[in-house]
């Protein structure tokens, strides 16, 4: 594109049109777009004022974290609650517990201290349906981050995806 | 014709190399089983087949040489009974699910799709198998992900 200007502008500056009327010399064409760069780079020029400095945009994958932290809490309070289902629940807890950390690895977010808190219900069964809901949302979250992600993220968000199905099926 | 993405084609070259192993051990599998364990066996297998030949045809197109079935696969023990059967199906899923997250990482848009759907499926039939065998526990942190 360059060269194809250079080459061009050796021609006369006022070139007649096929139907009569003067097009704009080039050499003015080239001044204009000259400005407008300059002023497209105006606004990148003041983000970098280090007493203006814009927060970095927040990871697509950071929200994740918390959603499997959420979901760990879940179903670590379930267990709990209902000992008779920890031997099904509790190695799900720990694989929410170990995308959390993966998570948190690759989006260099830090892992909260504080667990979130769940409420389960009396209900054993309520209890099922409740995780059971709570999973197919998160594993919809992860299929969808998936699809969108560069391939270096890609691999971990399907595992993540399909581990979730799989806890889906554990919970049948 | 597509234009596949880097590695796309070498990791679908894998992917069916796997698929033929699984419908190959899917075999000896069945012959052990009886009942729904053994319908499922069959059913299984079928899914096998059908992403076979999806991933044939995709080579063709794509124009890309296609992996030779072999005649036999080494099995990583020997299938004597029920159980061992069952030990293999988790086995082959869970091996097959490795081929499908690599494939992911290869591909993007319906390609993707496509390989993420065969990883699900793959570790919830491993995760069903894990069931049938009594197996603890029924899942793993992270299918497709070799320790």
């Amino acid at each position: 594109m360059v060269l194809t200007w250079a080459v061009m502008g050796k021609t006369t500056q006022r070139d007649p049109l096929p139907d009569g009327r003067m097009r704009h010399s080039r050499r003015k064409a080239l001044r204009v777009g000259a400005l407008l760069t300059l002023g497209a780079a105006v606004p990148s020029l003041t983000g970098c004022d280090p007493f203006n400095e814009e927060p970095p945009p927040p990871d697509p994958l950071a929200p994740m974290v918390g959603e499997a932290l959420a979901l760990a809490a879940a179903y670590r309070d379930a267990a709990t609650t209902h000992p008779a289902l920890a031997g099904r629940l509790t190695p799900i807890t720990e694989a929410h517990a170990a995308h959390a950390a993966e998570l948190a690895r690759i989006t260099k977010v830090a892992l909260p201290s504080a667990t979130p808190t769940a409420s389960t219900p009396a209900d054993p069964e309520a209890t099922l349906t409740g995780l059971r809901e709570h999973e197919r949302t998160a594993g919809e979250s992860a299929t969808r981050a998936c699809l969108a992600a560069p391939a270096e993220r890609a691999a971990l968000l399907a595992s993540i995806a399909a581990a979730r199905a799989s806890h889906l099926e554990a919970l049948q | 014709m597509n234009t596949p993405a880097p590695g796309a084609s070498s990791a679908h070259a894998a992917a069916l190399t796997a698929e033929y192993a699984a419908i190959w051990a899917y075999g000896p599998i069945g012959v052990r089983l009886t009942g729904p364990a053994q319908e499922a066996a069959r059913d299984a297998e079928a899914t096998h087949r059908r992403r076979r030949d999806d991933l044939v045809l995709h080579l063709t197109d794509t124009g890309d040489s296609l992996p030779a079935d072999q005649a036999g696969y080494a099995l990583p023990f020997p299938v004597t009974d029920e159980q061992s059967a069952l030990r293999l199906a988790v086995d082959v899923e869970e091996r097959t699910a490795g081929f499908w997250q690599a494939a992911v990482a290869a591909t993007s848009g319906a390609e993707r799709e496509r390989a993420l759907a065969a990883l699900v499926d793959c570790a919830v039939r491993a995760t069903r198998w894990r069931a049938t065998a009594g197996i603890t526990p029924l899942t793993t942190p992270f299918p497709g992900r070799t320790a």
